[in-house]
């Protein structure tokens, strides 16, 4: 019979048919772990990946600098402001915060971009030793960041150091203050040792930036300890932290040259010369470009402090009022400069004078006052793109800004001569006179703090100052006449983690 | 030379004929209808075992040459049993043909193989191509509403082209699709929902298969049910050639209710801006001029104003929008061929234009099934289909004010403003938007007869489609026109599939008892999607439309493609005991790309027993009872339910600014939409265990039949529980994560079916049949993990929410929303139900304080009040069919209801309810004041019933009598109404058929169509 030939003739084609489709799925137009960290190229792009969530609106394009300004004596927000904005003003916050939820959310995103570049650069063959350490010790620099900011913010938060690659290693428990910062400081020098380069570019971390960001971490650690701020009895000694504090912000302040003090207030703040100048304040930004395509790219932080009644005309250089003008346009008027700041500044600190703007033109040349109890208030200068093209601006957010790590040194090095050096270096510039020079070690210190928040206000720093000096009740409550119901030291952890990370409930 | 040539042939050609005569013996005769008596012309005679045929002329009669006077005639017809008949040594026979409509022995095909009706244990619906209603439907799909019970199909939109929402005893998935698979001629095509590649002309017949028993063979495709669609194969014989046209005139079935008197729109808006608190120059008619135009006045309106002429305008945009379109198809086939050759060949042209201006559809198919035997053993065929369709334009408002004129006195379009972009005509002009398909579908098969009883087939099935889209806006005609200074573009898609079959089937039987059948195969589908969209913004002029994006100052590129593969073992045993117990099992496993590495594999088994009560000899001697079967069946289907590389790790992509440029990144975290609050949802971590969706259905009916099956009647009860249901887990947002694909949650549905047909009458001169269809479904979502609620659906700018949800414990798409108690008629009543501000104002809607953050009413009407306010899901769906023939005339009509199912109305507010609003005078408990700055909240003062009863069809058909003309064989005419009247309760104005989630914004109006019908065989 000559059916067999069939019977075994179309066996072999369902056979043949078998054979050929193992259904491994072959994905098109994206890539993933499996196609990735292949070249230096693929390197290169994944350490980019994990930056460009800085610039983000969630993040430090405006998101982080609503969490740390609006509880502060520094930003309100306008009247129709979202209810979590008021929360955070009024510090009573609770864990269904959205802005909260959102800073949580956008911090970890970041944790898990750089732990992708950490767990898997150090595996991409055929690249130099010096570029691919470079990559990994961004990757270190930049988790290190995070949790810095998740620990000042959360305090014990689920340390994540693992590159998530299924959903069983999504429950996990919160760690102790401590652990959370032994990571920190292992990270971060692991990423001294591995980076070499003192300056790569604009929105990049260096060897400085590794160093500052150090400085700031002991800084927190010692003055959390020697205040008896809550949650940092673990520290076991004050002194050893100020020491590594003076020791790292001393490296950036006398063993480097790539970064420096601008001498000029304006200049500081003028992106057509911190973004070009060979020696700038900026050593490490969240950079953004008026030629990017969306939000992120650039950036609208300083709508939010713009005032929203009509297009603005100010001179370019506020010194010389005659000097050419220009149009910063109209904004949002979001955030509101608080009287308690502008009213702290003493009348002839230029950086009152020079860096917050208090009157201008409309287009038509009349000339408007802006009044710090009204709605459209003075607004600070430091997020100002004179070139802005409509709403996009290149105002970057300082993340790390070479006055601060001098202000740093200050603290840690207390009153000494260096101490007074650098504060009174700050203090020259904004015209006003040397520092009592008889000050005890508390009261240097407490002074380098209040020096911090003129110089470094609307920066993101002055609640995390508060916090590690154990002053939130004494300056917000006593000082500033706020009520604090809730998060004074440590926000609660948003609400969408405890519901989905089954090791979260309390 | 060359006439010698031909003579010489002719000569041979005649001899050779007469040496035919010479050994064979003549028979001639008559083919009629058994049961009216009547001449059936077209019937196929054959010598049985040869390929000697013919066929029977007008008056019935054949003629035909036998070898000797032992052979068998095989007489075949469309829609009548075959016949043998042994010669016997006749010279003359007298055919009764019998027609086979409501035989017991009729074939119903299942997949992979047929069998016969008498012979199912599954629940199977079936339906002839001959009994689909006659008028324009781009596709088959809208042609089944109200056919089967246990099929429900909405059609909510009359654009020419538009498709239909087919859903087989119920929803039973979050994510995935909810359609049935459209299986034609044995390829599964994929959702049903557009057929328009097939002329509902070239369908024999329509099987759908509803439970698990029947579509478990097609495994993880099977839990929506399956449609299979049969086109017309070639029968032996001469070649039919028949002709059809279908000429279709269509108006608005109802009046739009809109304002009819320009006086009447303008004291409304302008009483709607004063309570709005609008003032000054915000107040519309007050004799002003705003942005350039000039708003008259009431008093200009009416012609009261001494200083002023009356208002010139008054555009009836009715009228100028739509028209009574005229849509045309005409469909040209053949079919014939031997016993070796069979073919059957058609081509179609279909032409239907809309009610809006500018609005039409173009469609032309053509299809050919070609069977060859090749040898005793192998047969080979192929099935090609070609169809190419053209969109042009789309629906049109006409809700625009009748107090401006269409166009100013320059002749340009009339604009309210520079960012006015509400004329209809100008819309209607000057956009561009067509598109155009082409699919190219075909199958190539052997057949190989191993042996008596075992066969083997295998197929080749490819096909292929391309959509491309033109699209043009100008400046001045669009918004997004306006943003962009002119927007073009073009959208490229491209699928293309390929589908290998094999599959064996084993027919035995084993004494008289045992009856066996086999089937069991593999098969391998592999299917690619492309897109790629090309898209300019701002052109110099708009000369060139689209036609040279490389001209625009942004041009934006985009491309995509998804690919995916199926593999499967498939096999089903049918059993029979002694003709009375039938068992079924059948089972189908299915591997796909799309799962993950822990689940790529799936079976689907399934099983079946049908009791053929009436072949028992107790009920064999109850002549009435001519049949009874009892059925029941239990087992899993699947649905896919997910795109492409879902259980895939996908990197997101970035670009961050190092000082000199931009560069790009790839990471963790692929942005995937927006939440309510704007910010980006991050999603993109891989699921290895990912699988399929699950079906689990029970099903028990019986089919009963009396008086030879002259009233039939089919019950069906179904339960299907769907669980793994595949859904986006919101997960911890520490791990940089904010969802995740996975398996949780179920949904039930349970029902009933009933279709029931009676031959009231059934004479030679006079038949009646009726027919109807009952079917009941009730959806309910059990679980969805931790959620118990989710919405979904569109995000309403206007009452600022979703309105659709999924709601544990109730039926899929539940509206969500505020309770309302009639209009406030004082602000003491408004404050006291809990609202502020111009919301308590007397005229406005009260909403009801049912709840607060504790639970319990707390004086303000917030979100918490929210609560489920309505359901889309109609209660039931009846139909009616029924056709009179009288001698050669044949009457026919079919109602389609669906009752009690609620329709969130966003329009409620119509002018002639606006007419009716409150007011101090008129303190309405019904319906608000005018209001212009009001913001509704979603609440169930839009909901409103939607039941409708449809007068959807009536056919008046005549039959020529055959012979009256040379050459035609059958000649019959019809004129046919569609779509002719609704009873209902629903706003006025509107069309009370909506989509599945029953929301009304205001559709496409469902035309009225009155069509005049010409059939002609040659």
């Amino acid at each position: 019979m000559n059916y067999r030939k069939y019977l075994y003739g179309s066996l072999v084609i369902a056979a043949l048919l078998t054979s050929c489709s193992d259904l491994e799925e072959d994905p098109y137009g994206l890539i993933n772990t499996g196609s990735f960290y292949k070249t230096p190229s693929d390197a290169e792009s994944a350490i980019i990946y994990a930056y460009s969530i800085l610039p983000e609106v969630g993040y430090y394009s405006r998101g982080f600098l609503i969490i740390t300004e609006l509880p502060t004596e520094n930003l309100t927000q306008k009247g129709d402001a979202g209810v979590s904005n008021f929360e955070l003003d009024e510090l009573r916050t609770t864990s269904t915060n959205a802005d909260l939820d959102n800073i949580w959310t956008y911090l970890y995103r970041g944790v898990a971009r750089a732990n992708a570049v950490i767990t898997n650069v150090p595996n991409v063959p055929n690249m130099p030793e010096v570029s691919k350490n470079q990559i990994v010790g961004e990757g270190y620099f930049l988790r290190a960041l995070h949790f810095f900011n998740l620990v000042r913010l959360f305090g014990e938060v689920p340390l994540r150091v693992d590159n998530i690659v299924e959903a069983s290693q999504v429950p996990i428990a919160k760690s102790s203050i401590e652990d959370v910062y032994k990571v920190i400081i292992d990270d971060l020098q692991q990423a001294e040792s591995l980076i070499t380069s003192q300056r790569i570019s604009e929105g990049r971390a260096n060897k400085v930036a590794v160093q500052a960001l150090l400085a700031k971490v002991y800084l927190h650690l010692a003055s959390s300890k020697s205040s008896n701020s809550p949650g940092y009895d673990f520290v076991a000694d004050a002194d050893e932290m100020y020491a590594q504090a003076k020791n790292y912000s001393g490296k950036v302040t006398n063993e480097q040259t790539a970064f420096g003090f601008t001498d000029n207030l304006v200049d500081i703040w003028n992106t057509e010369i911190y973004k070009t100048a060979p020696v700038t304040e900026h050593i490490f930004d969240a950079a953004v470009d008026r030629t990017g395509e969306i939000e992120s790219n650039y950036s609208k932080l300083p709508n939010m402090f713009l005032p929203a009644d009509r297009r603005m005309v100010i001179p370019y250089d506020p010194l010389v009022p005659t000097s050419a003008t220009i149009n910063i346009g109209q904004g949002w008027g979001h955030f509101r400069t608080e009287s308690a700041i502008y009213n702290s500044y003493a009348a002839n600190d230029k950086r009152k004078t020079q860096l917050i703007v208090s009157q201008y033109k409309g287009e038509d040349g009349a000339s408007y006052t802006l009044d710090i109890s009204g709605n459209a208030r003075p607004f600070t200068r430091k997020y100002i793109d004179p070139l802005r093209v409509g709403d996009k601006s290149s105002a970057n957010t300082p993340i790390l800004r070479y006055s601060d790590i001098l202000l740093v040194y200050a603290e840690a090095a207390g009153p000494t001569t260096e101490g007074y050096a650098a504060i009174n270096k700050v203090r020259a510039r904004a015209g006003l006179g040397n520092l009592d020079p008889s000050l005890g070690v508390q009261a240097f210190r407490n002074a380098v703090v209040e020096e911090r928040a003129l110089e470094l206000a609307f920066e993101g720093n002055r609640l995390f100052d508060l916090r590690r000096t154990n002053t939130m009740e004494e300056v917000l409550e006593h000082k500033y006449n706020k009520t604090i119901t809730s998060g004074a030291y440590f926000f609660p952890i948003p609400q969408r983690e405890i519901d989905t990370n089954p090791l979260m409930k309390p | 030379m060359k006439q010698r040539y031909l003579l010489f042939l002719f000569l041979s050609l005649l001899l050779s004929s007469v040496d035919v005569w010479a050994q064979a013996v003549t028979v001639n005769g008559t083919v009629k209808d058994g049961t009216t008596g009547e001449p059936l012309p077209g019937v196929s005679v054959v010598v049985k075992g040869t390929t000697t045929g013919t066929s029977s002329q007008v008056d019935g009669s054949f003629s035909i040459s036998v070898p000797s006077d032992k052979a068998i005639l095989v007489f075949t017809y469309i829609s009548y049993l075959p016949q043998e008949v042994p010669v016997n040594g006749r010279v003359s026979l007298s055919i009764a043909m019998q027609t086979d409509s409501k035989s017991l022995e009729e074939v119903v095909v299942v997949g992979y193989g047929a069998v016969k009706k008498s012979d199912l244990t599954g629940s199977v619906a079936t339906l002839k191509g001959s009994e689909l209603n006659r008028t324009p439907a781009a596709s088959v799909d809208q042609l089944l509403q109200g056919k089967l019970p246990g099929v429900q199909v909405m059609a909510p939109s009359g654009q020419p082209g538009a498709g239909a929402t087919i859903r087989i005893r119920g929803a039973s998935s979050l994510n995935g699709s909810k359609a049935p698979l459209m299986v034609v001629d044995g390829y599964p095509w994929g959702d049903a929902g557009n057929l328009k590649q097939i002329n509902p002309e070239d369908i024999e017949s329509i099987e759908v298969l509803k439970d698990a028993s029947s579509a478990a063979i097609y495994g993880s495709r099977g839990a929506n049910g399956v449609i299979l669609i049969t086109t017309k194969k070639g029968r032996e014989g001469e070649a039919r050639i028949s002709f059809s046209s279908l000429n279709t005139i269509s108006a608005l079935p109802v009046k739009p209710d809109l304002w009819r008197d320009p006086v009447e729109e303008a004291t409304y808006a302008n009483e709607a801006a004063i309570n709005g608190g609008l003032v000054g120059v915000d107040i519309p008619f007050t004799g002003i001029t705003r942005n350039g135009v000039y708003y008259p006045s009431i008093a200009e309106l009416r012609g009261l104003d001494p200083n002023k002429p009356q208002w010139p305008h008054n555009t009836d945009w009715v009228d100028l929008v739509y028209r009574n379109p005229f849509s045309q198809s005409y469909t040209l086939s053949a079919d014939g061929g031997t016993e070796k050759t069979k073919y059957s060949i058609s081509g179609n042209y279909y032409k239907e234009e809309g009610l809006s201006i500018k609005n039409f559809y173009d469609k032309y198919t053509g299809r050919l099934n070609l069977d060859q035997q090749l040898s005793k053993a192998l047969k080979a065929g192929t099935n090609v289909v070609l169809a190419h369709t053209k969109t042009n334009g789309f629906g049109l408002s006409v809700d625009r004010s009748r107090i401006f004129p269409a166009y100013d006195e320059n002749g340009n379009y009339f604009r309210t403003g520079p960012t006015d972009y509400g004329n209809p005509l100008a819309h209607a002009n000057q956009v561009l938007s067509t598109t155009k398909t082409i699919d190219v579908l075909g199958t190539i098969f052997l057949d190989a007869k191993i042996t008596d009883w075992l066969q083997f087939r295998t197929q080749l099935s490819s096909k292929y489609g391309n959509s491309e889209q033109d699209q043009y806006e100008p400046a001045t005609a669009t918004f997004r026109g306006f943003e962009s200074q002119g927007y073009g573009s073009i959208n490229n898609s491209t699928y293309t599939d390929l589908l290998n079959e094999n599959y064996f089937t084993i027919n035995r039987t084993f004494g008289t008892d045992h009856a066996l059948n086999l089937v069991g195969g593999y098969s391998f589908q592999r299917t690619v999607n492309k897109f790629n969209t090309l898209t300019g913004q701002g052109f110099v002029n708009d000369n060139l439309q689209n036609e040279n994006l490389s001209a625009a100052v942004t041009k934006t590129i985009s491309n995509d493609l998804s690919r995916f593969d199926l593999a499967s073992w498939y096999g089903r045993a049918n059993y029979t005991l002694m003709d009375k117990y039938l068992f079924t099992f059948t089972g189908r496993a299915d591997g796909s790309t799309k799962f993950g590495a822990n689940n790529k594999w799936a079976f689907f088994p399934s099983g079946a027993f049908a009791w053929k009560v009436s072949e028992e000899e107790f009920l064999k001697s109850i002549e009435t009872i001519s049949e009874l079967k009892v059925r029941a069946s239990y087992g899993l289907t699947g649905n896919q339910g997910i795109s492409p590389y879902q259980t895939l790790d996908r990197f997101g992509t970035a670009r961050y600014y190092t000082g000199t440029g931009f560069q790009t990144g790839f990471g963790p975290g692929l942005a995937s939409g927006n939440n309510e609050q704007g910010l980006t949802i991050v999603g993109g971590l891989g699921n290895n265990s990912l699988k399929w969706e699950t079906t689990r259905s029970f099903d028990i009916g019986f089919d009963l039949g009396i008086m030879d099956q002259r009233f039939t009647l089919t019950a069906d009860y179904y339960v299907k529980n769907t669980s793994d249901l595949l859904r986006l887990k919101t997960i911890a947002p520490s791990a940089g994560y904010d969802q995740q694909w996975i398996n949780d949650g179920e949904i039930s549905n349970r029902g009933v079916e009933l279709g029931i047909t009676a031959d009231v009458l059934s004479s030679s001169e006079l038949n009646w049949t009726v027919g109807a269809n009952f079917t009941v479904n009730r959806n309910k979502v059990v679980s969805m993990g931790e959620n118990d609620q989710i919405e979904i659906g569109t995000l309403y700018e206007s009452v600022r929410q979703r309105i659709s949800t999924y709601a544990v414990g109730q039926p899929m798409y539940v509206f969500y929303g505020y309770k309302t108690d009639g209009i406030i008629q004082s602000l003491e009543e408004g404050v006291n139900a809990g609202l502020t501000g111009a919301e308590a104002r007397p005229g406005e809607i009260k909403y009801l304080d049912i709840s607060g953050p504790e639970g319990v009413p707390d004086g303000v009407v917030d979100s918490f009040d929210r609560t489920i306010i309505g359901n889309p899901n109609p209660d039931f769906l009846y139909s009616f069919n029924t056709t009179l023939t009288f001698r050669r005339f044949d009457l026919s009509a079919q109602l389609y209801g669906v009752q009690g199912n609620d329709v969130f109305d966003f329009r409620k507010m119509t002018p002639s309810r606006q007419i009716q609003r409150w007011t101090p005078d008129n303190p309405s408990q019904e319906f608000p004041r005018a209001n212009s700055t009001r913001g509704y909240r979603a609440s169930d003062f839009f909901i409103t019933d939607g039941s409708f009863l449809r007068i959807q069809n009536v056919t008046l058909g005549y039959n020529l009598k055959p012979g009256l003309i040379k050459g035609v064989q059958s000649l019959r005419v019809y004129f046919s109404g569609n779509n002719l009247y609704t009873f209902t309760k629903f706003n006025t104005g509107f069309d009370p058929e909506m989509g599945e989630l029953g929301i009304n914004e205001g559709n496409y109006p469902r035309p009225r169509a009155f069509s005049i019908g010409v059939n002609v065989g040659f």
